[in-house]
């Protein structure tokens, strides 16, 4: 297969995952959420009629269980898929992410912005939401630090986000050289796709930096 | 209505027996960490009137990590023995485990590779987790679950002053 062809295909792959993901994420959402609300509402309405108390504990526990269900479920449809993007915004999308980051991870990460937010398409900017997810994931997994800082700079039809830590940082070359550079390489292809770049620098005891480019106005998927 | 002295006393009182609290769990904490020993060792606890868990009281930490993490009802080791109610053993991680390794925050912050955790109860139902971790491989003996067993009684014990406190 020729490169072309590949990439083609790569595009095509990470396109169709989205889109599943989306779906399920919708569908958990607006399908099954809106359903529990529904078991929810009529749990305790019955439990306003009974009068056996152990009956009505009993629901009390039923309508519990279902309220848990629901927020699981909402918490679900927002890991996959970040609503917000469309509706708020690149930013927006991933400071949202941040905080949801530093609580489970508990690493902080100083945000700066610099310039006027642009308008780019869902696809880009998941492009750049799942990225930024990666390298992020990857601080919390191998940097061995407890804050990094992540910056967006917005200019005239481009996009540069650098999220640097100064964790432990790592020999690039011998990761590539043991295939421990798969999320990274994927990271990559996904801004190609998108009309962009990914650049990454490290260095043992010095930390690791990304650098996300994106061109806002042509180009990319 | 009570007065703002009145109020004031009452506020220092509280502050006091919370503060007793921490110093009696940490000191749970330090002694099971020192008897193990361990590398680890630390108390997952569910908010009050939540179902999220939080690690407020942790010893031979790395860091303060800790302190941020806030883990789902039934996800992590903590929230996994909670949802379950029985004990669970990591012997190296991230390898043979459910889920991701993001699932498991304390044991990336703290570097842990082998951890044992057992249900905390209170009024019946399980709301925390103890656990002690190595960031070696280990295999847990008998010895080990006894102590952290004894310890997490002892816990336990003390979980009425916490939720009564909050």
């Amino acid at each position: 297969m020729e490169l072309r062809e590949m990439n083609h295909a790569s595009t095509y792959i990470i396109q169709s995952q989205e889109e599943e993901i989306k779906r399920i994420a919708l569908e958990l959402h607006e399908g099954i959420s809106q359903n529990l609300y529904s078991v929810s509402t009529g749990l305790e309405f019955i439990q306003s009629g009974i009068e056996h108390p152990d009956l009505q504990a009993y629901t009390k526990e039923l309508s519990e269980i279902v309220n848990r269900t629901i927020k699981e479920v909402r918490l679900l449809s927002v890991e996959l898929y970040p609503s917000t993007l469309m509706t708020l915004g690149l930013s927006s999308a991933l400071k949202s992410y941040i905080k949801l980051f530093t609580s489970t991870f508990g690493v902080k990460i100083n945000v700066e912005s610099s310039g006027e937010e642009q308008k780019i398409s869902e696809s880009k900017g998941l492009a750049v939401f799942r990225s930024c997810q990666e390298a992020l994931i990857n601080i919390a997994k191998y940097a061995d630090t407890s804050e990094a800082n992540l910056s967006f700079k917005w200019e005239e039809n481009l996009l540069e986000i650098v999220i640097d830590d100064i964790g432990i940082g790592f020999n690039v070359q011998e990761a590539i050289d043991n295939n421990l550079f798969k999320g990274i390489a994927a990271m990559k292809q996904r801004m190609t796709t998108a009309g962009g770049n990914c650049y990454l620098s490290s260095s043992i005891g010095k930390g690791t930096k990304v650098t996300i480019v994106l061109p806002t106005e042509i180009g990319g998927m | 209505m009570l007065s703002r002295k009145v109020c004031l006393v009452m506020e220092f009182e509280q502050s006091s027996k919370a503060e007793e609290l921490t110093d009696l769990l940490l000191l749970e904490c330090d002694q099971l960490k020192e008897n193990m020993p361990c590398d680890f060792s630390g108390i997952a606890l569910q908010k009050y009137g939540e179902m999220d868990v939080v690690w407020p009281y942790v010893s031979g930490n790395r860091n303060e990590k800790y302190k941020y993490i806030t883990v789902r009802y039934g996800k992590g080791i903590a929230g996994k023995v909670i949802s379950s109610g029985s004990s669970m053993t990591i012997a190296s991680f991230p390898n043979d485990i459910i889920g991701k390794s993001t699932e498991y925050p304390i044991m990336l912050a703290e570097k842990i590779i082998s951890a044992y955790a057992c249900p905390l109860i209170w009024k019946g139902v399980p709301k925390g987790a103890l656990l002690i971790g190595f960031r070696d491989p280990h295999t847990f003996n008998q010895d080990n679950y006894q102590k952290v067993k004894q310890t997490a009684e002892k816990v336990e014990s003390l979980l009425a002053s916490y939720y009564f406190g909050n």
